[in-house]
């Protein structure tokens, strides 16, 4: 018999970047593993934890607010290596609202240049006035509608090479342009979108299964759960944003 | 001006009485709004009138109760007294407060002032008047599409304090939030909190603010927590700490559910003291009283019918409202951010009786329209509760049933509240509790009464 799979989730400072509800990705993760008999394993990485990144297949990485952003990408800067080989060699990685703005370059506040991991081609300026509200993406990783909610000060520029996470139908996305949303890049999913994101957006919670399922046993082939609930809180959202 | 203030005055009291009468609304923002509108200095001329002193009650949870307990205590003192009883805090809901209170000539005869207000619109609501008293309940994440981060309210409420310097403050010491944000600013503070551990408080997975000292941002160390972020704090790094305490809640004692609960009050320095005893039930609601007694006890007077007022206050604004309907008992209760649901499940836990729950989750703008706070409520604890059925609804019910889904917890999905709670007394429910969030609490309410009957 096949040793049973098993997966390991690492979430990423969950005690200062736990805002709008990243508990529930987690949750949406463990659960689908769960449902299809695969071991879901959950690690904790809190401030002042070693973090061993090489035990974990996918990475959360989720908001806070800009102080403890702050502090978070200081502590971060020193598994950057680290980081960034498990990146460029397939490791799964979903990073929400302020954890999206720590992938770049930098992430601009006034005056005041917080570093970022430099994973990815973009970088962020805060600027006047928040982008909040509903939002419906359009993505290419998925055929459902992508949909949640989107609160944030930060407006994010990303490199041309970079592909974007979706289109956006309906809310802001990435900055002012209301045309992009998140990124794309390897194994990685940046985006803006919290509400949470995956609960709402079951096919995008199985792109990041699957993805870390193939990277470890070469099969990434998910048996099918009834999404029935899912996809009715998910339709719900898109029939009352877009006419 | 006077003329103005007559006709804004006339047409307020028209609006508020029509649509409550006419149309069965609530009717108390539009009243205020109407009333700002053509007079625009009539908060600032009616509130002006308050012969003693003006309160008002701040903190994401517990306004309400604070705020009524409060003004009933002073008017069990005797006194007259002007309170936005039913909630509605932001500019108009308490322009209408006094508009309606005021009789047609724009005369006010009140003692006090006992004004909830909603934290952002300190901003909007100040510059009409000063208060002398300001109650800092809590600082809990609440609808952080509205204020962006619970640090802006901070922000927000910072401000206030520096505009309003001779404004006393009665805060929450057990919060290290409010705390931090009193001591602060040079405003003089006094403080009350629940000193000892209560009980065998059971660990739990909660989501918390304040885990860092906002004087350094080192570790704060806790020696107990009474929930959220309540409780005994110090500093690793810097001298922040719990203050002192001068308003304690000891001896802590809840007795069998229809009782409530009852507890020692002290007051320091004199370290008087004397056991009230009250039919609420949860420690929020030791906080409520604690808050409204501090506060009357600071602006000097003697609170000596405090526990008569106890007795006689009945929540009747979904705070544990109950419903006699047939042979069931429906229990109504407000719950609007992770903090109060948290306290609510927890409420609903005393009840060790076989019951049923309807959870309705609504995403107006008052509620906030970003919902993903439901997923920073424990609500894998539901499946403690001797629940038979759970019923989600609202405008976000699908939402919500997601959220128990993943929590492996069965719930059935039902847009509409009237047929959820039509479903559920058919099905021979005689213990329903209905747990609203903030717009469905009016209507919720309403239907409940309507269904009393």
């Amino acid at each position: 018999m096949a040793a049973t799979k098993s997966i390991t989730i690492g979430h990423l400072y969950p005690d200062l970047l736990n805002l709008y509800g990243d508990r529930g990705n987690i949750a949406c993760l463990l659960m689908r593993l769960k449902w299809r008999g695969i071991k879901a394993d959950l690690m904790e990485f809190n401030t002042g934890d070693a973090i061993d990144i090489t035990k974990v297949d996918i990475i959360l990485l989720g908001g806070g607010s800009d102080r403890e952003q702050k502090l978070v990408c200081e502590s971060l800067l020193g598994v950057r290596a680290e980081l960034k080989s498990y990146v460029e060699d397939g490791g799964v990685l979903i990073a929400v609202c302020g954890g999206y703005q720590l992938l770049g370059a930098y992430y601009q506040i006034g005056d005041d240049k917080i570093k970022g991991l430099e994973l990815v081609d973009l970088h962020t300026i805060q600027k006047e006035g928040r982008l909040i509200g509903n939002i419906v993406l359009e993505s290419d990783i998925v055929t459902m509608p992508v949909t949640g909610f989107e609160n944030h000060g930060g407006r994010t520029y990303t490199g041309s090479d970079v592909k974007p996470f979706g289109q956006v139908l309906s809310g802001f996305g990435n900055n002012d342009d209301k045309k992009h949303e998140g990124i794309i890049y390897k194994n990685i999913i940046g985006t803006y979108l919290h509400g949470p994101l995956l609960p709402k957006n079951p096919q995008v919670a199985d792109y990041l299964l699957s993805a870390a399922l193939e990277k470890k046993y070469g099969l990434g082939e998910l048996p099918k759960l009834d999404d029935t609930l899912e996809h009715e809180a998910n339709d719900y959202i898109v029939k009352r944003f877009i006419k | 001006m006077f003329l103005r203030r007559f006709i804004a005055i006339i047409v307020a009291k028209i609006a508020y009485w029509a649509s409550v009468k006419l149309f069965k609304r609530q009717g108390v923002t539009w009243a205020g709004k109407l009333a700002l509108d053509i007079c625009p200095s009539i908060l600032k001329d009616l509130s002006s009138q308050i012969r003693n002193d003006i309160f008002i009650v701040c903190g994401t949870n517990g306004k309400t109760t604070t705020n009524n307990l409060l003004a009933l205590g002073l008017e069990y003192e005797g006194y007259k007294i002007i309170c936005n009883n039913t909630g509605s805090n932001m500019l108009n809901g308490v322009t209408a407060a006094f508009v309606l209170a005021s009789d047609f000539r724009g005369r006010i005869d009140c003692d006090y002032a006992c004004i909830e207000v909603d934290e952002a619109s300190t901003r909007r609501i100040l510059p009409h008047f000063t208060p002398d008293y300001m109650v800092l309940t809590n600082l809990f994440r609440d609808q952080l599409d509205r204020y962006g981060e619970i640090d802006i309210t901070m922000e927000i409420l910072r401000e206030v304090l520096n505009a309003c310097p001779n404004m006393k403050l009665i805060v929450n010491g057990d919060d290290a939030l409010c705390a931090y944000l009193a001591a602060a600013e040079n405003n003089e503070m006094i403080t009350y909190g629940i000193p000892k551990q209560v009980g065998d408080s059971k660990e739990m997975n909660e989501i918390r603010e304040g885990r860092f000292c906002k004087k350094c941002g080192a570790i704060l160390n806790y020696s107990f927590y009474h929930y959220s972020q309540l409780g005994d704090y110090r500093c690793s790094a810097c001298d922040f700490k719990r203050p002192f305490l001068d308003f304690t809640a000891d001896e802590i004692e809840s007795r069998d559910l229809d009782s409530g609960l009852s507890f020692y009050l002290r007051e320091y320095p004199s370290h008087s003291g004397t056991t009230f005893s009250t039919g609420f039930r949860g420690l929020y609601n030791v906080y409520n009283i604690l808050a409204a007694y501090s506060a009357i006890r600071t602006s000097g007077v003697c609170p000596s019918n405090f526990q008569n007022m106890l007795n006689s206050y009945k929540p009747n604004n979904g705070r544990m409202e109950t419903f006699q309907i047939g042979e069931a008992k429906v229990t109504l209760n407000l719950a609007k951010n992770p903090a109060g649901f948290n306290q609510n499940i927890q409420a609903v836990m005393q009840d060790t009786k076989p019951k049923d729950i309807i959870i309705v989750i609504n995403d107006n703008a008052q509620d906030g329209t970003d919902i993903s706070w439901l997923w920073d409520v424990d609500f894998d604890r539901l499946s403690e509760v001797n629940a038979n059925n759970i019923i989600t609804s609202g405008i976000r019910y699908l939402d919500m049933g997601l959220r128990l889904k993943y929590v492996d917890i069965k719930a059935k999905p039902v847009r509409e509240v009237r047929a959820a709670i039509d479903e559920l007394l058919r099905a021979g429910s005689t213990n329903l509790y209905v747990l609203v969030n903030y717009t469905a609490l009016y209507t919720t309410g309403q239907l409940l009464k309507a269904m009393t009957k």
